[in-house]
Protein backbone atom coordinates (compact mmCIF):
# COMPACT_ATOMS: atom_id res chain seq x y z
CA UNK A 1 0.00 0.00 0.00
CA UNK A 2 2.96 2.35 0.71
CA UNK A 3 3.99 1.72 -2.39
CA UNK A 4 1.38 3.36 -4.37
CA UNK A 5 1.18 6.48 -1.71
CA UNK A 6 4.73 6.91 -2.67
CA UNK A 7 3.92 6.72 -6.51
CA UNK A 8 1.00 8.78 -5.93
CA UNK A 9 3.43 11.38 -4.34
CA UNK A 10 5.90 10.95 -7.05
CA UNK A 11 3.85 11.24 -9.89
CA UNK A 12 3.05 15.34 -8.43
CA UNK A 13 7.02 15.55 -8.49
CA UNK A 14 7.01 14.80 -11.87
CA UNK A 15 3.74 17.15 -12.88
CA UNK A 16 6.27 19.88 -11.09
CA UNK A 17 9.61 18.82 -12.51
CA UNK A 18 8.85 17.91 -15.96
CA UNK A 19 7.73 21.17 -17.27
CA UNK A 20 10.72 22.89 -15.81
CA UNK A 21 13.23 20.34 -16.77
CA UNK A 22 12.15 20.52 -20.46
CA UNK A 23 14.01 22.56 -22.79
CA UNK A 24 12.67 26.21 -23.18
CA UNK A 25 9.36 26.90 -20.84
CA UNK A 26 5.62 27.47 -21.28
CA UNK A 27 6.41 31.43 -20.98
CA UNK A 28 8.07 30.30 -24.90
CA UNK A 29 4.78 28.71 -26.19
CA UNK A 30 2.68 31.86 -24.92
CA UNK A 31 4.61 34.64 -26.31
CA UNK A 32 6.12 32.55 -29.57
CA UNK A 33 5.05 34.66 -32.71
CA UNK A 34 3.24 31.86 -33.68
CA UNK A 35 0.58 31.84 -30.73
CA UNK A 36 -2.27 33.85 -29.86
CA UNK A 37 -0.97 35.55 -26.53
CA UNK A 38 2.05 36.55 -28.76
CA UNK A 39 3.65 39.47 -26.89
CA UNK A 40 6.37 41.54 -27.74
CA UNK A 41 9.53 42.94 -25.54
CA UNK A 42 11.58 41.20 -22.73
CA UNK A 43 9.70 43.37 -20.20
CA UNK A 44 6.22 41.61 -20.86
CA UNK A 45 8.17 38.28 -20.73
CA UNK A 46 9.63 39.40 -17.07
CA UNK A 47 6.12 40.42 -15.70
CA UNK A 48 4.79 36.53 -17.17
CA UNK A 49 7.59 35.10 -15.45
CA UNK A 50 6.19 36.75 -12.23
CA UNK A 51 2.43 35.86 -12.50
CA UNK A 52 2.77 32.56 -13.38
CA UNK A 53 5.80 32.39 -10.30
CA UNK A 54 8.18 30.69 -12.24
CA UNK A 55 11.14 33.46 -11.51
CA UNK A 56 11.40 32.29 -7.87
CA UNK A 57 14.29 29.49 -6.90
CA UNK A 58 12.70 26.09 -7.35
CA UNK A 59 12.03 24.76 -3.79
CA UNK A 60 9.79 28.23 -3.32
CA UNK A 61 7.87 26.71 -6.31
CA UNK A 62 7.12 23.55 -5.55
CA UNK A 63 6.00 24.64 -2.00
CA UNK A 64 3.64 27.13 -3.52
CA UNK A 65 2.19 24.50 -6.00
CA UNK A 66 1.73 22.09 -3.41
CA UNK A 67 -0.44 24.70 -1.26
CA UNK A 68 -2.10 25.43 -4.82
CA UNK A 69 -2.63 21.45 -5.02
CA UNK A 70 -3.94 21.26 -1.65
CA UNK A 71 -6.84 23.49 -2.31
CA UNK A 72 -7.68 21.64 -5.41
CA UNK A 73 -6.30 24.86 -7.42
CA UNK A 74 -4.44 23.26 -10.66
CA UNK A 75 -3.84 26.93 -12.51
CA UNK A 76 -5.66 28.24 -15.64
CA UNK A 77 -6.11 26.89 -18.89
CA UNK A 78 -3.79 28.90 -21.42
CA UNK A 79 -6.34 28.35 -24.07
CA UNK A 80 -9.51 28.75 -22.69
CA UNK A 81 -8.44 31.09 -19.40
CA UNK A 82 -11.00 29.50 -17.57
CA UNK A 83 -9.50 27.24 -14.45
CA UNK A 84 -8.32 23.62 -15.20
CA UNK A 85 -10.54 22.23 -12.40
CA UNK A 86 -14.09 23.08 -14.08
CA UNK A 87 -12.91 22.02 -17.18
CA UNK A 88 -11.83 18.95 -16.22
CA UNK A 89 -15.22 18.25 -13.70
CA UNK A 90 -17.10 19.43 -16.87
CA UNK A 91 -15.39 16.77 -18.86
CA UNK A 92 -15.01 13.80 -16.50
CA UNK A 93 -18.99 13.01 -16.34
CA UNK A 94 -18.70 11.90 -19.88
CA UNK A 95 -15.80 10.07 -19.51
CA UNK A 96 -17.42 8.11 -16.51
CA UNK A 97 -20.39 6.98 -18.84
CA UNK A 98 -18.47 6.00 -21.38
CA UNK A 99 -15.87 3.89 -19.16
CA UNK A 100 -18.68 3.01 -16.76
CA UNK A 101 -20.86 1.39 -19.40
CA UNK A 102 -18.11 -0.39 -21.35
CA UNK A 103 -16.42 -1.89 -18.21
CA UNK A 104 -20.06 -3.28 -16.97
CA UNK A 105 -20.93 -4.65 -20.68
CA UNK A 106 -17.45 -5.80 -21.21
CA UNK A 107 -17.79 -7.71 -17.72
CA UNK A 108 -20.93 -9.38 -18.02
CA UNK A 109 -19.81 -10.59 -21.77
CA UNK A 110 -16.78 -11.86 -20.97
CA UNK A 111 -17.68 -13.30 -17.87
CA UNK A 112 -20.52 -15.37 -19.69
CA UNK A 113 -18.76 -16.27 -22.65
CA UNK A 114 -15.34 -17.32 -20.64
CA UNK A 115 -18.01 -19.78 -18.38
CA UNK A 116 -19.73 -20.92 -21.47
CA UNK A 117 -16.34 -21.45 -23.32
CA UNK A 118 -14.43 -23.37 -20.69
CA UNK A 119 -17.15 -25.16 -19.82
CA UNK A 120 -17.35 -27.02 -23.11
CA UNK A 121 -14.13 -26.39 -23.90
CA UNK A 122 -12.68 -27.71 -27.66
CA UNK A 123 -16.47 -27.13 -28.84
CA UNK A 124 -17.01 -25.26 -31.85
CA UNK A 125 -18.26 -22.20 -30.14
CA UNK A 126 -15.23 -22.50 -27.69
CA UNK A 127 -12.80 -21.82 -30.58
CA UNK A 128 -15.02 -19.01 -32.78
CA UNK A 129 -14.88 -17.36 -28.91
CA UNK A 130 -11.85 -18.06 -28.56
CA UNK A 131 -10.21 -17.13 -32.08
CA UNK A 132 -12.74 -13.80 -32.30
CA UNK A 133 -11.71 -12.54 -29.07
CA UNK A 134 -7.75 -12.52 -29.33
CA UNK A 135 -7.89 -11.27 -32.85
CA UNK A 136 -9.92 -8.18 -31.97
CA UNK A 137 -8.21 -7.34 -29.11
CA UNK A 138 -4.90 -6.85 -30.86
CA UNK A 139 -7.39 -4.64 -33.45
CA UNK A 140 -6.18 -0.80 -31.95
CA UNK A 141 -8.77 0.81 -31.58
CA UNK A 142 -8.67 3.59 -33.94
CA UNK A 143 -8.84 1.37 -36.74
CA UNK A 144 -11.81 -0.55 -35.38
CA UNK A 145 -13.67 2.77 -34.15
CA UNK A 146 -12.75 4.45 -37.43
CA UNK A 147 -14.67 1.06 -39.27
CA UNK A 148 -17.20 1.07 -36.86
CA UNK A 149 -17.98 4.65 -38.12
CA UNK A 150 -17.88 4.64 -41.89
CA UNK A 151 -20.46 1.28 -41.51
CA UNK A 152 -23.07 2.57 -38.79
CA UNK A 153 -22.32 6.29 -39.14
CA UNK A 154 -21.65 6.93 -42.72
CA UNK A 155 -23.06 4.07 -44.96
CA UNK A 156 -26.38 3.19 -42.64
CA UNK A 157 -26.48 6.43 -41.07
CA UNK A 158 -28.25 4.81 -38.07
CA UNK A 159 -25.78 6.62 -35.07
CA UNK A 160 -24.37 10.08 -34.75
CA UNK A 161 -20.76 10.43 -36.41
CA UNK A 162 -19.27 12.44 -33.41
CA UNK A 163 -19.68 14.17 -30.24
CA UNK A 164 -21.26 13.14 -27.01
CA UNK A 165 -24.66 14.63 -27.75
CA UNK A 166 -26.77 16.60 -30.38
CA UNK A 167 -25.51 20.75 -30.08
CA UNK A 168 -29.02 22.32 -29.06
CA UNK A 169 -29.94 18.97 -27.70
CA UNK A 170 -31.21 21.18 -24.65
CA UNK A 171 -34.68 21.63 -26.38
CA UNK A 172 -34.95 17.86 -26.12
CA UNK A 173 -37.46 16.33 -23.86
CA UNK A 174 -35.71 14.51 -20.80
CA UNK A 175 -36.62 10.82 -22.81
CA UNK A 176 -35.67 12.36 -25.57
CA UNK A 177 -31.99 13.47 -24.46
CA UNK A 178 -31.51 10.27 -23.04
CA UNK A 179 -31.98 8.46 -26.32
CA UNK A 180 -29.75 10.67 -27.86
CA UNK A 181 -26.69 10.33 -25.51
CA UNK A 182 -27.34 6.56 -25.60
CA UNK A 183 -26.92 6.49 -29.63
CA UNK A 184 -23.81 9.04 -28.84
CA UNK A 185 -22.40 6.76 -26.34
CA UNK A 186 -22.78 3.10 -28.54
CA UNK A 187 -20.13 2.99 -30.68
CA UNK A 188 -16.94 4.51 -28.40
CA UNK A 189 -18.69 2.43 -25.56
CA UNK A 190 -18.63 -1.22 -28.09
CA UNK A 191 -15.22 -0.29 -29.40
CA UNK A 192 -13.88 -0.06 -25.59
CA UNK A 193 -16.10 -2.80 -24.25
CA UNK A 194 -14.58 -5.35 -27.01
CA UNK A 195 -10.70 -5.20 -26.31
CA UNK A 196 -12.09 -5.30 -22.01
CA UNK A 197 -14.11 -8.06 -22.90
CA UNK A 198 -11.49 -10.17 -24.18
CA UNK A 199 -9.13 -10.03 -21.49
CA UNK A 200 -12.20 -10.95 -18.70
CA UNK A 201 -13.03 -13.89 -21.12
CA UNK A 202 -9.58 -15.29 -21.03
CA UNK A 203 -9.27 -15.35 -17.37
CA UNK A 204 -12.76 -16.45 -17.00
CA UNK A 205 -12.07 -19.35 -19.69
CA UNK A 206 -8.84 -19.94 -18.08
CA UNK A 207 -10.40 -20.35 -14.40
CA UNK A 208 -13.16 -22.42 -15.83
CA UNK A 209 -10.76 -24.75 -17.63
CA UNK A 210 -8.67 -25.50 -14.83
CA UNK A 211 -11.81 -26.03 -12.40
CA UNK A 212 -12.77 -28.81 -14.55
CA UNK A 213 -11.26 -32.16 -12.80
CA UNK A 214 -11.09 -30.70 -9.70
CA UNK A 215 -12.36 -33.43 -6.45
CA UNK A 216 -15.47 -31.08 -5.25
CA UNK A 217 -17.16 -31.04 -9.11
CA UNK A 218 -16.34 -34.72 -9.56
CA UNK A 219 -17.96 -35.16 -6.11
CA UNK A 220 -20.91 -32.83 -6.86
CA UNK A 221 -21.39 -35.16 -10.03
CA UNK A 222 -21.26 -38.18 -7.37
CA UNK A 223 -24.24 -36.59 -5.45
CA UNK A 224 -26.17 -35.99 -8.44
CA UNK A 225 -26.34 -32.30 -8.66
CA UNK A 226 -27.61 -30.79 -11.73
CA UNK A 227 -25.32 -29.46 -14.68
CA UNK A 228 -26.39 -25.93 -13.92
CA UNK A 229 -25.48 -26.11 -10.61
CA UNK A 230 -22.27 -27.38 -11.24
CA UNK A 231 -21.05 -25.08 -14.06
CA UNK A 232 -22.39 -21.99 -11.83
CA UNK A 233 -22.64 -22.66 -8.23
CA UNK A 234 -19.00 -24.75 -7.84
CA UNK A 235 -16.75 -24.14 -10.91
CA UNK A 236 -17.55 -20.42 -12.09
CA UNK A 237 -17.68 -19.60 -8.69
CA UNK A 238 -13.77 -20.45 -7.96
CA UNK A 239 -12.77 -19.18 -11.38
CA UNK A 240 -14.74 -15.71 -10.76
CA UNK A 241 -11.85 -14.75 -7.85
CA UNK A 242 -8.99 -13.44 -10.53
CA UNK A 243 -11.80 -11.50 -12.53
CA UNK A 244 -12.67 -9.33 -9.37
CA UNK A 245 -8.76 -7.97 -9.62
CA UNK A 246 -8.46 -8.50 -12.85
CA UNK A 247 -11.88 -6.24 -13.24
CA UNK A 248 -10.36 -3.55 -11.08
CA UNK A 249 -6.61 -3.17 -12.71
CA UNK A 250 -8.50 -2.66 -15.91
CA UNK A 251 -10.47 0.33 -14.74
CA UNK A 252 -6.47 1.48 -15.06
CA UNK A 253 -6.24 -0.05 -18.52
CA UNK A 254 -9.23 1.35 -19.70
CA UNK A 255 -8.15 5.32 -18.88
CA UNK A 256 -5.64 5.00 -21.07
CA UNK A 257 -7.82 3.05 -24.13
CA UNK A 258 -10.36 5.95 -23.60
CA UNK A 259 -7.98 8.83 -24.88
CA UNK A 260 -7.45 7.42 -27.94
CA UNK A 261 -11.12 5.99 -28.15
CA UNK A 262 -12.50 9.64 -27.24
CA UNK A 263 -10.23 10.86 -30.36
CA UNK A 264 -11.57 8.71 -32.91
CA UNK A 265 -14.94 9.53 -31.86
CA UNK A 266 -14.76 13.43 -30.78
CA UNK A 267 -16.27 13.02 -27.32
CA UNK A 268 -16.33 15.37 -25.00
CA UNK A 269 -14.98 13.24 -22.28
CA UNK A 270 -10.88 14.09 -20.90
CA UNK A 271 -9.52 11.94 -23.87
CA UNK A 272 -10.96 14.62 -26.26
CA UNK A 273 -9.84 17.33 -23.68
CA UNK A 274 -5.99 15.63 -23.67
CA UNK A 275 -6.32 15.97 -27.18
CA UNK A 276 -7.60 19.58 -27.62
CA UNK A 277 -5.08 20.57 -25.26
CA UNK A 278 -1.89 18.56 -26.54
CA UNK A 279 -3.16 20.42 -30.07
CA UNK A 280 -3.32 23.85 -28.24
CA UNK A 281 -0.08 23.21 -26.51
CA UNK A 282 -1.96 23.87 -23.23
CA UNK A 283 0.46 22.98 -20.77
CA UNK A 284 -1.32 23.63 -17.33
CA UNK A 285 -4.71 21.85 -19.14
CA UNK A 286 -2.26 18.55 -19.87
CA UNK A 287 -1.08 18.58 -16.42
CA UNK A 288 -3.75 18.78 -14.72
CA UNK A 289 -5.84 15.92 -16.43
CA UNK A 290 -2.42 14.39 -15.94
CA UNK A 291 -2.46 14.28 -12.67
CA UNK A 292 -6.26 13.25 -12.47
CA UNK A 293 -5.95 10.19 -14.90
CA UNK A 294 -2.56 9.20 -13.61
CA UNK A 295 -3.72 9.13 -9.88
CA UNK A 296 -6.78 7.62 -10.63
CA UNK A 297 -5.23 4.43 -12.86
CA UNK A 298 -2.54 4.04 -9.26
CA UNK A 299 -5.87 4.45 -7.08
CA UNK A 300 -7.49 1.44 -9.56
CA UNK A 301 -4.63 -0.35 -9.25
CA UNK A 302 -4.35 -0.26 -5.57
CA UNK A 303 -7.79 -1.31 -5.28
CA UNK A 304 -7.20 -4.32 -7.71
CA UNK A 305 -4.57 -5.19 -5.01
CA UNK A 306 -6.63 -4.64 -1.69
CA UNK A 307 -9.68 -6.45 -3.67
CA UNK A 308 -7.39 -9.39 -4.33
CA UNK A 309 -5.58 -9.99 -1.09
CA UNK A 310 -9.30 -9.72 0.69
CA UNK A 311 -10.86 -12.52 -1.49
CA UNK A 312 -8.02 -14.77 -1.58
CA UNK A 313 -6.59 -14.89 2.34
CA UNK A 314 -3.44 -17.11 0.49
CA UNK A 315 -2.15 -14.39 -1.26
CA UNK A 316 -1.91 -12.68 2.42
CA UNK A 317 0.30 -14.81 3.98
CA UNK B 1 -1.62 -30.17 -31.22
CA UNK B 2 -0.12 -27.33 -29.11
CA UNK B 3 2.96 -27.78 -31.42
CA UNK B 4 1.70 -27.37 -34.56
CA UNK B 5 -0.58 -24.28 -33.76
CA UNK B 6 2.22 -22.56 -31.80
CA UNK B 7 4.56 -23.06 -35.02
CA UNK B 8 2.16 -21.94 -37.34
CA UNK B 9 1.85 -18.40 -35.19
CA UNK B 10 5.08 -18.53 -35.54
CA UNK B 11 5.00 -18.60 -39.06
CA UNK B 12 2.66 -15.99 -39.76
CA UNK B 13 4.21 -13.58 -37.21
CA UNK B 14 7.77 -14.19 -38.84
CA UNK B 15 6.54 -13.40 -41.79
CA UNK B 16 4.94 -10.54 -41.20
CA UNK B 17 7.38 -8.90 -39.30
CA UNK B 18 9.71 -10.05 -42.36
CA UNK B 19 7.78 -8.43 -44.99
CA UNK B 20 7.81 -5.03 -42.42
CA UNK B 21 11.88 -5.56 -42.32
CA UNK B 22 11.88 -5.82 -46.24
CA UNK B 23 9.79 -3.11 -46.76
CA UNK B 24 11.67 -1.11 -44.62
CA UNK B 25 14.98 -1.80 -46.16
CA UNK B 26 14.04 -1.15 -49.41
CA UNK B 27 11.76 1.12 -48.79
CA UNK B 28 13.00 4.02 -51.82
CA UNK B 29 12.82 0.43 -54.25
CA UNK B 30 9.04 0.44 -53.47
CA UNK B 31 8.14 4.11 -54.11
CA UNK B 32 9.89 6.76 -56.53
CA UNK B 33 8.38 9.43 -54.01
CA UNK B 34 9.50 11.44 -51.44
CA UNK B 35 7.53 10.98 -47.85
CA UNK B 36 7.89 14.80 -46.77
CA UNK B 37 7.72 16.26 -50.24
CA UNK B 38 5.26 17.47 -52.13
CA UNK B 39 4.72 15.80 -55.07
CA UNK B 40 0.99 16.55 -56.56
CA UNK B 41 -2.11 18.26 -55.91
CA UNK B 42 -3.75 18.21 -52.46
CA UNK B 43 -6.32 15.41 -51.85
CA UNK B 44 -5.60 13.72 -54.98
CA UNK B 45 -7.70 9.74 -55.34
CA UNK B 46 -4.79 6.96 -56.28
CA UNK B 47 -3.82 7.08 -59.49
CA UNK B 48 -0.73 5.20 -61.36
CA UNK B 49 1.56 7.63 -59.78
CA UNK B 50 0.27 8.13 -56.41
CA UNK B 51 -1.05 4.51 -55.31
CA UNK B 52 -2.90 5.97 -52.35
CA UNK B 53 -3.03 9.28 -53.59
CA UNK B 54 -1.95 12.49 -52.01
CA UNK B 55 -2.87 14.02 -48.47
CA UNK B 56 -3.42 18.12 -47.39
CA UNK B 57 -0.38 19.73 -48.59
CA UNK B 58 -0.08 16.94 -52.24
CA UNK B 59 2.25 14.61 -50.11
CA UNK B 60 2.31 11.23 -51.35
CA UNK B 61 0.40 8.56 -48.95
CA UNK B 62 1.82 5.15 -50.23
CA UNK B 63 5.58 6.52 -49.57
CA UNK B 64 4.41 7.55 -45.85
CA UNK B 65 3.18 4.06 -45.33
CA UNK B 66 5.82 2.44 -46.84
CA UNK B 67 8.81 4.49 -45.01
CA UNK B 68 6.20 4.98 -41.86
CA UNK B 69 7.85 1.07 -41.59
CA UNK B 70 11.38 2.31 -40.61
CA UNK B 71 9.73 4.89 -38.09
CA UNK B 72 7.44 1.32 -36.51
CA UNK B 73 10.78 -0.97 -36.68
CA UNK B 74 13.23 2.17 -35.44
CA UNK B 75 10.80 2.45 -32.40
CA UNK B 76 10.27 -1.70 -31.66
CA UNK B 77 13.68 -2.58 -32.06
CA UNK B 78 15.09 0.87 -29.82
CA UNK B 79 12.23 0.62 -27.06
CA UNK B 80 13.15 -3.21 -26.77
CA UNK B 81 16.28 -3.37 -26.62
CA UNK B 82 16.17 -0.86 -23.82
CA UNK B 83 13.35 -2.36 -22.11
CA UNK B 84 15.44 -5.57 -21.52
CA UNK B 85 18.35 -3.88 -20.85
CA UNK B 86 17.00 -1.76 -17.94
CA UNK B 87 15.13 -4.94 -16.65
CA UNK B 88 18.51 -7.04 -16.94
CA UNK B 89 20.37 -3.91 -14.60
CA UNK B 90 17.27 -3.68 -12.31
CA UNK B 91 15.70 -7.04 -12.38
CA UNK B 92 19.09 -9.67 -12.79
CA UNK B 93 21.85 -7.75 -11.28
CA UNK B 94 20.44 -7.12 -8.11
CA UNK B 95 19.36 -10.43 -8.00
CA UNK B 96 22.51 -11.47 -8.13
CA UNK B 97 24.37 -9.64 -5.87
CA UNK B 98 21.27 -10.21 -2.83
CA UNK B 99 21.06 -8.78 -0.06
CA UNK B 100 19.96 -4.69 -0.18
CA UNK B 101 20.94 -4.33 -3.79
CA UNK B 102 18.33 -6.92 -4.00
CA UNK B 103 15.49 -5.40 -2.02
CA UNK B 104 15.87 -1.82 -2.98
CA UNK B 105 15.96 -2.92 -6.55
CA UNK B 106 12.89 -4.67 -5.78
CA UNK B 107 11.23 -1.86 -4.49
CA UNK B 108 11.76 -0.11 -7.55
CA UNK B 109 10.55 -2.52 -9.51
CA UNK B 110 6.88 -2.33 -7.55
CA UNK B 111 7.24 1.64 -7.94
CA UNK B 112 7.78 1.75 -12.23
CA UNK B 113 5.32 -1.00 -12.45
CA UNK B 114 2.73 1.18 -10.87
CA UNK B 115 3.22 4.38 -13.09
CA UNK B 116 1.07 4.66 -15.43
CA UNK B 117 2.48 4.17 -18.88
CA UNK B 118 0.53 5.65 -21.68
CA UNK B 119 -0.52 9.40 -19.54
CA UNK B 120 2.90 9.21 -18.53
CA UNK B 121 3.85 9.15 -22.14
CA UNK B 122 1.51 11.53 -23.35
CA UNK B 123 2.94 14.35 -20.57
CA UNK B 124 6.54 14.01 -21.03
CA UNK B 125 5.77 13.62 -24.71
CA UNK B 126 3.53 17.03 -25.83
CA UNK B 127 6.12 19.02 -22.89
CA UNK B 128 9.46 17.93 -24.85
CA UNK B 129 7.96 19.77 -27.84
CA UNK B 130 9.12 17.73 -31.53
CA UNK B 131 11.48 15.03 -30.21
CA UNK B 132 11.03 11.53 -30.16
CA UNK B 133 14.10 10.68 -28.06
CA UNK B 134 12.06 11.07 -24.90
CA UNK B 135 9.55 9.00 -26.16
CA UNK B 136 11.49 6.67 -26.97
CA UNK B 137 13.47 6.44 -23.60
CA UNK B 138 10.42 6.42 -21.79
CA UNK B 139 8.75 3.55 -23.59
CA UNK B 140 11.67 1.30 -22.98
CA UNK B 141 11.86 2.64 -19.02
CA UNK B 142 7.93 1.71 -19.04
CA UNK B 143 8.73 -1.64 -20.34
CA UNK B 144 11.79 -2.23 -18.21
CA UNK B 145 9.55 -3.18 -14.95
CA UNK B 146 7.26 -5.78 -15.97
CA UNK B 147 10.02 -7.58 -18.04
CA UNK B 148 12.09 -6.61 -14.61
CA UNK B 149 10.03 -8.98 -12.42
CA UNK B 150 9.90 -11.71 -14.93
CA UNK B 151 13.24 -11.82 -15.36
CA UNK B 152 14.22 -11.38 -11.33
CA UNK B 153 11.61 -14.42 -10.55
CA UNK B 154 13.26 -16.85 -13.03
CA UNK B 155 17.31 -15.17 -11.90
CA UNK B 156 16.35 -16.37 -8.32
CA UNK B 157 15.88 -19.93 -8.74
CA UNK B 158 18.68 -19.88 -11.00
CA UNK B 159 20.82 -18.69 -8.54
CA UNK B 160 19.76 -22.05 -6.45
CA UNK B 161 21.05 -24.30 -9.69
CA UNK B 162 24.36 -25.96 -8.47
CA UNK B 163 26.47 -24.86 -11.87
CA UNK B 164 26.10 -21.16 -10.08
CA UNK B 165 27.38 -21.73 -6.63
CA UNK B 166 29.97 -23.70 -8.31
CA UNK B 167 30.70 -20.40 -10.09
CA UNK B 168 30.38 -18.19 -7.23
CA UNK B 169 32.62 -20.41 -5.13
CA UNK B 170 35.50 -20.40 -7.61
CA UNK B 171 35.49 -16.79 -7.19
CA UNK B 172 32.79 -15.21 -10.25
CA UNK B 173 31.53 -12.06 -9.50
CA UNK B 174 28.11 -10.67 -10.37
CA UNK B 175 29.20 -9.90 -13.69
CA UNK B 176 31.14 -13.27 -14.85
CA UNK B 177 28.46 -15.24 -13.23
CA UNK B 178 25.54 -13.22 -15.29
CA UNK B 179 27.11 -13.24 -18.87
CA UNK B 180 28.82 -16.62 -18.28
CA UNK B 181 25.72 -18.88 -16.88
CA UNK B 182 22.24 -16.25 -16.41
CA UNK B 183 21.70 -14.46 -19.28
CA UNK B 184 22.08 -17.85 -21.68
CA UNK B 185 20.01 -19.57 -19.03
CA UNK B 186 17.58 -16.35 -18.99
CA UNK B 187 17.61 -16.54 -22.49
CA UNK B 188 14.21 -17.81 -23.70
CA UNK B 189 12.92 -15.55 -21.59
CA UNK B 190 14.55 -12.84 -23.02
CA UNK B 191 13.87 -13.20 -26.40
CA UNK B 192 10.01 -13.40 -25.69
CA UNK B 193 10.19 -10.30 -23.76
CA UNK B 194 11.90 -8.21 -26.21
CA UNK B 195 9.38 -9.65 -28.79
CA UNK B 196 6.62 -8.83 -26.94
CA UNK B 197 7.94 -5.42 -26.19
CA UNK B 198 8.82 -4.75 -29.66
CA UNK B 199 5.38 -5.11 -30.58
CA UNK B 200 3.66 -2.94 -27.54
CA UNK B 201 6.47 -0.21 -28.28
CA UNK B 202 4.80 -0.25 -32.40
CA UNK B 203 1.29 0.07 -30.38
CA UNK B 204 2.64 3.15 -28.20
CA UNK B 205 4.25 4.99 -30.84
CA UNK B 206 1.48 4.71 -33.21
CA UNK B 207 -1.06 6.11 -30.35
CA UNK B 208 0.95 9.00 -29.23
CA UNK B 209 1.56 10.28 -32.80
CA UNK B 210 -2.22 9.66 -33.78
CA UNK B 211 -2.84 11.97 -30.58
CA UNK B 212 -0.07 14.54 -32.30
CA UNK B 213 3.08 13.85 -29.66
CA UNK B 214 6.77 13.39 -30.83
CA UNK B 215 7.91 14.92 -34.13
CA UNK B 216 5.57 16.67 -36.25
CA UNK B 217 7.38 16.21 -39.48
CA UNK B 218 8.25 12.54 -38.87
CA UNK B 219 6.71 9.95 -41.30
CA UNK B 220 4.69 7.23 -39.07
CA UNK B 221 1.91 5.42 -39.38
CA UNK B 222 0.17 7.21 -36.62
CA UNK B 223 1.04 10.34 -37.87
CA UNK B 224 -0.81 9.90 -41.11
CA UNK B 225 -3.90 8.90 -38.96
CA UNK B 226 -3.94 11.84 -37.39
CA UNK B 227 -3.75 14.58 -40.01
CA UNK B 228 -6.44 12.19 -42.50
CA UNK B 229 -8.44 12.42 -39.22
CA UNK B 230 -8.30 16.06 -39.17
CA UNK B 231 -10.31 16.27 -42.42
CA UNK B 232 -13.71 16.51 -41.03
CA UNK B 233 -15.13 14.59 -43.91
CA UNK B 234 -13.07 12.23 -44.18
CA UNK B 235 -15.59 9.66 -43.99
CA UNK B 236 -17.93 11.03 -46.36
CA UNK B 237 -16.29 10.19 -49.77
CA UNK B 238 -13.87 7.29 -50.55
CA UNK B 239 -10.67 8.69 -49.26
CA UNK B 240 -10.86 7.10 -45.61
CA UNK B 241 -10.55 3.82 -47.83
CA UNK B 242 -6.95 5.03 -48.91
CA UNK B 243 -5.88 7.84 -46.30
CA UNK B 244 -7.18 5.96 -43.16
CA UNK B 245 -7.46 2.21 -43.97
CA UNK B 246 -3.76 0.93 -44.92
CA UNK B 247 -2.10 2.94 -42.23
CA UNK B 248 -4.43 1.38 -39.76
CA UNK B 249 -4.04 -2.10 -41.21
CA UNK B 250 -0.58 -1.55 -41.21
CA UNK B 251 -0.33 -1.23 -37.55
CA UNK B 252 -2.56 -3.54 -36.68
CA UNK B 253 -0.21 -6.20 -39.05
CA UNK B 254 2.83 -5.10 -37.26
CA UNK B 255 1.34 -5.36 -33.90
CA UNK B 256 0.19 -8.74 -34.65
CA UNK B 257 2.96 -10.23 -36.30
CA UNK B 258 5.29 -9.09 -32.98
CA UNK B 259 2.92 -11.09 -30.77
CA UNK B 260 2.33 -14.00 -33.20
CA UNK B 261 6.18 -14.55 -32.39
CA UNK B 262 5.80 -14.22 -29.11
CA UNK B 263 3.03 -16.26 -27.82
CA UNK B 264 4.63 -18.47 -30.66
CA UNK B 265 7.70 -18.79 -29.10
CA UNK B 266 6.30 -19.35 -25.65
CA UNK B 267 5.59 -23.12 -25.57
CA UNK B 268 9.17 -24.04 -27.31
CA UNK B 269 11.14 -22.04 -24.65
CA UNK B 270 9.16 -22.81 -22.17
CA UNK B 271 7.69 -26.24 -21.10
CA UNK B 272 5.13 -25.73 -18.29
CA UNK B 273 3.82 -22.56 -19.91
CA UNK B 274 3.15 -25.31 -23.03
CA UNK B 275 1.35 -27.89 -20.58
CA UNK B 276 -1.29 -24.77 -19.45
CA UNK B 277 -1.76 -23.46 -22.83
CA UNK B 278 -2.25 -27.31 -24.20
CA UNK B 279 -4.82 -28.01 -20.71
CA UNK B 280 -6.45 -24.23 -21.81
CA UNK B 281 -7.16 -25.41 -25.83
Amino acid sequence: MGAYVGTILCLIVINFLVPRLMPGDPIDALVAQSSETFMFGDDSRASLEAYYGIDRPLPQQFGHYLVQLGRGDLGRSIATNAPVRDELARRLPWTLLLIGTSLVLATAVGLLAGVHSGWRRGRTMDRILLVALLAVREFPPFLLGSLLLVVFAVKLDWLPLFGGETPFSSSYSFFERIVDVGQHLLLPALVLTVGLAAGTFLLMRAGMVSELGADHLLLGRAKGLRERTLKYRYAARNALLPVVSLTALQLGFVVTGDVLIERVFAYPGLGGLIFDSIRARDYPTIQGAFLLVAISVVSFNALADVLYRRLDPRTAA
Amino acid sequence: MSRTKASGLLIIGGTLVGLLVIMAVFAPLLTAHDPTAISGQALESPSADHWMGTDIPGRDIFAQLVYGTRASLAVALLGASLAITGAISIGVLPALIGGRADAAAARVVVFLLALPGLPLLILIGSLAGGSNVALILMIGLIGAAPNARILRSQTLTLRQRGYITVARGFGGGPIYVLRRHVVPGLGPLIVVGFVNWAGISIALEAGLSFLGIGDPTAVSWGRTLNRALEQQSIYFSDMWTWWVLPAGLAITLAVLGFTFIGVGLEPTFNPRWARTWLRAT
